[in-house]
């Protein structure tokens, strides 16, 4: 509808926008990933260090490590199941909508962990250690990651209800999301071997 | 530079003449040799004029390794400034601009005999300093027997000395000449920077994680002790003085504080 | 549904109808803003009797309040409609995209969501000149401090929160100097693109950067920061309220540093023009594009550190307090693996717009073209293997101070070849002496006098010395003001015309270069004066052995400090009562100069084909 006009992105083919847009995208997954790195260093380096004995203190709490992977768990199937509808259009719809629900109840598992955390100190309210500091950090960062994940899906249902979508660039941006979605599933593996190592 | 034929094919020795005889050649050479020769006497006069004075070896060699650095790096400074001043005195002025050079786009020669001087100045400064690390830290190993040690406390913003073996505490910092020292150094709150600065070293003071330098004063002297880490409202008046001392005034200083001599 | 005509001119201006878009601006922005803050804050605020906790709650609300009024900010300025409309699946039409490019809006379009990429880069232009000016403001108060020993020009708390706030200011206006007003106005011209590739990231990395500037300024008002810019912990832990202000700054700023590098790298990747071959990018391009790369993996790990510092205030976790396991070593670390990278993304645009400039003042191809590239990622790549530099006397692991020295000084090897490529292009040329020509030679003596004292200062016996000292203070504003902040100024000088369709003011100009350069010297000789002497940095008094040092720096502080104050009035003049600038004034072949001012919306009525590297000068080749 708009290859006439000669104003910026429009007059460029929809594969080029779409290659164009992945291209920012993982730009900002490195963004991302260096986060995500900066995250694991601090936690073997303060386990390492374990000044004054307080990585995980005496009587310290700790989360077990299979509730690490739970947690990771719905990343990891949602970025199979966008795979799976990205070969067949026509389920797209469908399979978008199981996408969401698994990466909202991701969200969901990843919040209530936080809410029940049982390493903070009663009386104070502080966290007891390096640990449990470290923890803390790399659950919100991956809380982050499945509201940005909640956010395209959402999108992507919604859009393939709507017909005035252009649907070869809808064809690269789901391409795109798809470089997302492996992206947090990837990490949340590195989250979840990080933080099983106590 | 139009007048130079680069179509020639000369001996090498016959193109080294030419090249030593153009004017342009000449003219940045004697910039070259102002230049370095401003250099080498900056480095020995600065550095030897405005460091303080030097109460043990590691001082010492501290500014002996600035003076070096600077003789190493005059020729650098030698070859950079005499092409600017001699580009920037042949430079055209005014509205016009000047006609095209010749379209030089590399010079093998020139890029692989910079890149070798480069080469060759970084390994220079390289290994010099690893040879100094290293004959510092076998003498601090050599010493550690005969040591007196210091226990160095930050606070917020004082520094206090604890001398273990003498049973002494301290917030003036004295040590008996020629005797190694090994400072233990850590804080109870924020950051500090312990420099004890004619003695030439400096250690961050931690908390909870001790670190430790070691130094042997070789002369008598005034100390001057300061924060090199900011640290604070009061970051600034976080020194104190000491001195380098006989080992008889030392003991002396050590008993009329309390302690027992070693 | 529009069919436009290359008459950029006659268009008229469109209006889309029913869209919200044509009634949001700057204005709402900041009443949604400031409504989201002040809302938030009253909502979080608490009271609780344990000091301790309410210090936390405090810090809480604080820092949402200030998150708040960055998010508020955007969406009352329409920054998410772009990203809801995609939500809910209809898309911006072509016409409201055209809106919001705002063209034919006048002056307006500076002060709304516009993501004309001319328009962002003027916008980065002022909000530079801002940044610059306010640093340079506390750098005038703070030398005016140090005149004479005893420091009785202010009180040391005031002192230490201009020292960290002057150079936070700083160090935010630097990253973005060239990359920001010439990396957005500029480069998308010049590698023959009609914008950037995300014209609404662009925006949207402006006005985030925006957002950013009342945060910083709110420290003042919130008790100042005690800690420098360094803002080591545990000092930052105990601060008062304003670190609040520190931290929001950072993680805001992180996020548009993001948003511009991803832009600017997808941008250089995939809209060079047809025939624009890597080896006939110009070389600005190579090292903004290099230099944005290099921040995007860098600034996270800062933003990290930043989290970390903020969670400890006010949920008091451990990452940096002792007591329960944490250590101030990992943020030295987060710190300056930013950090050091960091320098670089400072410096390496400054020497590309120099390096740019000197082939077309000398009037030939930039000499070794491949041994620019090949510096620029030799800096770029070793700067992130170099950090632990900064903590040689750390004690946090000695034995490693050898291998970090050695990665630090094999930098002069790159570096070397930048200043190869310069004199290179130099040599044999006769350079035309105009303002942004000088900048050149500025550039070899404060770099070099830089780079050589960098030199001892990785030298670790040396570093026990100097480290800490005057000196260090000394040795880097040689390196990114002398060498990278006279590259910007030199950079705005060239492309003043393209910028503002006027020439710079050239007697004007050439008064500020002189005072600035002038100053320079004097001020930083009396700094590596009292460095060596033995006088810590960031003080606020010293002993009566460093006054005669120390005054000269004051005297040549002013010097600077006049000299940009000149320029200000020029640049300021010059825009609006310049000589009127040929399309070209300088004889430059790069593919900016060939379009006329004021640039068209996309830029080339046809897109450029390019056939060669814009060097090409030279006579005739045989």
């Amino acid at each position: 509808m708009s290859s006439d006009t000669k104003f910026h992105v429009h007059h460029d083919a929809p594969e080029v926008v779409g290659r164009r847009e992945r291209l920012g995208v993982r730009i900002l997954i490195v963004a991302d990933a260096s986060f995500v790195f900066a995250m694991v260093f601090s936690y073997f380096y303060l386990r390492n260090l374990n000044t004054n004995g307080g990585w995980i203190p005496k009587d310290g709490h700790t989360f077990s490590v299979a509730s690490g992977w739970v947690v990771v768990l719905p990343l990891i199937v949602g970025a199979i199941l966008h795979k799976i509808g990205q070969r067949n259009l026509k389920t797209i719809g469908t399979i978008s909508i199981i996408t969401l629900v698994v990466y909202l109840y991701g969200l969901y598992y990843q919040i209530h962990q936080i809410m029940n955390m049982p390493f903070i100190v009663k009386d104070t309210g502080g966290f007891e250690g390096a640990y449990a500091s470290s923890w803390v950090l790399i659950a919100g960062a991956n809380a982050f990651h499945y509201i940005i994940a909640s956010f395209l899906a959402l999108g992507l249902v919604i859009r393939a209800r709507r017909a005035n979508v252009d649907p070869t660039l809808e064809k690269w941006r789901m391409r795109t999301a798809a470089s997302w979605f492996t992206w947090i599933a990837i990490s949340g593996v590195i989250c979840a071997i990080t933080t099983g190592i106590m | 530079m139009s007048e130079h034929n680069v179509d020639l094919k000369p001996t090498p020795g016959d193109r080294f003449t030419t090249f030593l005889k153009r004017k342009d050649i000449r003219e940045t050479l004697a910039w070259a040799a102002f230049y370095t020769a401003g250099f080498v006497v900056l480095g020995g006069v600065f550095y030897t004029k405005w460091m303080p004075t030097s109460l043990s070896t590691d001082m010492k060699s501290i500014e002996r390794l600035m003076v070096i650095f600077t003789w190493i790096s005059a020729p650098v400074c030698g070859l950079v400034l005499s092409i600017a001043t001699y580009t920037f005195r042949h430079g055209t002025r005014g509205d016009v601009p000047p006609e095209d050079g010749p379209p030089i786009r590399t010079n093998f020669l020139g890029v692989a005999s910079f890149g070798a001087m480069a080469g060759i100045l970084t390994l220079t400064a390289v290994v010099y300093g690893l040879i100094e690390m290293n004959s510092a830290s076998e003498a601090a190993a050599k010493d550690a027997p005969s040591a007196l040690i210091v226990e160095v406390t930050g606070s917020q913003w004082v520094w206090s000395f604890n001398y273990p073996a003498q049973g002494v505490s301290s917030n003036e910092l004295m040590l008996p000449k020629g005797q190694p020292v090994i400072f233990k150094i850590h804080s109870v709150d924020v950051n500090h920077s312990f420099w004890p600065v004619q003695l030439g070293i400096k250690a961050d003071a931690n908390h909870f994680q001790t670190t430790s330098v070691t130094t042997t004063p070789n002369k008598l002297g005034r100390l001057d002790v300061k924060c090199a880490e900011l640290c604070g409202l009061y970051h600034a008046y976080m020194e104190t003085e000491g001195a380098v001392v006989e080992p008889a005034d030392f003991n002396n200083w050590v008993t009329q504080n309390g302690g027992h001599s070693a | 549904m529009t069919t436009l005509s290359s008459h950029v001119s006659s268009r008229p201006i469109p209006n889309p109808k029913n869209s919200l878009i044509t009634k949001l601006n700057a204005g709402t922005g900041l009443i949604v803003g400031v409504v989201f803050a002040v809302a938030t804050y009253n909502l979080l605020k608490g009271e609780n009797e344990d000091p301790g906790i309410a210090y936390n709650i405090h810090n809480r609300a604080l820092l949402a309040a200030m998150f708040m009024w960055s998010i508020g900010f955007l969406v009352g300025i329409g920054a998410f409609i772009g990203p809801w409309r995609w939500l809910i699946g209809k898309d911006l039409t072509a016409e409201e995209q055209l809106y919001l490019a705002g063209d034919g809006q006048g002056i307006k379009r500076y002060f709304k969501y516009c993501t004309d990429h001319k328009v962002v880069g003027i916008q980065y232009l002022w909000g530079v000149i801002t940044l610059l000016g306010v640093g340079g403001a506390m750098a005038m108060m703070i030398r005016t401090n140090l005149a004479a020993p005893g420091g009785h020009f202010i009180t040391a708390s005031v002192y230490n929160s201009l020292v960290g706030l002057h150079g936070i200011t700083m160090i935010i206006a630097m990253i973005i100097v060239a990359t920001g007003p010439f990396g957005n106005y500029i480069m998308p011209i010049m590698i023959g693109a009609a914008d950037m590739a995300f014209p609404r990231l662009n925006a949207l990395s402006w006005w985030v950067l925006f957002t950013a500037i009342p945060v910083l300024c709110s420290a003042w008002f919130l008790g100042g920061i005690p800690t420098g810019w360094t803002a080591y912990a545990p000092l930052s832990i105990q601060a008062g309220p304003g670190m609040n202000a520190f931290i929001a700054t950072i993680i805001i700023f992180a996020v548009s540093t993001a948003v511009a590098g991803s832009n600017i790298t997808a941008t250089v990747i995939a809209m060079r023009a047809k025939g624009m071959t890597w080896n006939r990018v110009p070389i600005f391009v190579i090292g903004a594009t290099i230099s944005v790369a290099l921040a995007v993996p860098a600034f996270p790990t800062f933003m990290v550190s930043m989290i970390m510092t903020a969670l400890d205030r006010t949920y008091m976790t451990g990452f940096f307090d002792a007591n329960i396991g944490g250590s101030g070593w990992l943020y030295a670390h987060l710190f300056w693996i930013m950090g050091h990278p960091e320098v670089y993304v400072i410096l390496i645009p400054g020497v590309a717009v120099l390096m740019e400039i000197v082939p077309v003042f000398v009037r030939m191809p930039l000499f070794s073209y491949i041994g620019a590239v090949v510096g620029f990622a030799g800096i770029a790549g070793l700067s992130i293997l170099v950090w632990a530099h900064h903590m040689y006397m750390s004690g946090w692991m000695p034995m490693l101070n050898g291998p970090f020295m050695v990665t630090t000084e094999m930098i002069s090897i790159p570096t070397g070849l930048i200043f190869l490529v310069m004199l290179g292009t130099l040599w044999h040329g006769k350079p035309w002496l105009k303002l942004p020509m000088l900048g050149v030679y500025a550039f070899l003596w404060n770099m070099l006098v830089g780079g050589i004292t960098g030199i001892y200062l990785s030298d670790v016996p040396a570093d026990n010395y100097l480290h800490g000292s005057m000196y260090v203070t000394a040795h880097f504003h040689y390196t990114l003001m002398g060498a990278a902040l006279t590259g910007a100024v030199a950079g705005l000088a060239y492309w003043f015309p393209k910028m503002t369709g006027r020439m710079l003011n050239e007697r004007a100009g050439y008064v500020s270069f002189w005072l600035i350069q002038i100053g320079f010297q004097v001020l930083y000789l009396g700094m590596f004066t009292a460095g060596a002497e033995g006088q810590p940095r960031r003080v606020v008094n010293y002993a009566s052995q460093f006054a005669t040092a120390n005054r000269i720096s004051t005297v040549g502080a002013y010097l600077v400090g006049t000299g940009f104050v000149v320029l200000l009035w020029a640049v300021v003049h010059s825009w609006r009562h310049g000589k009127i600038a040929p399309m070209n004034p300088w004889g430059a072949k790069s593919l900016e100069w060939t379009v006329p001012y004021p640039v068209p919306l996309v830029n080339f009525d046809t897109p450029p084909v390019v056939t060669s590297d814009p060097y090409g000068y030279g006579k005739a080749v045989k």
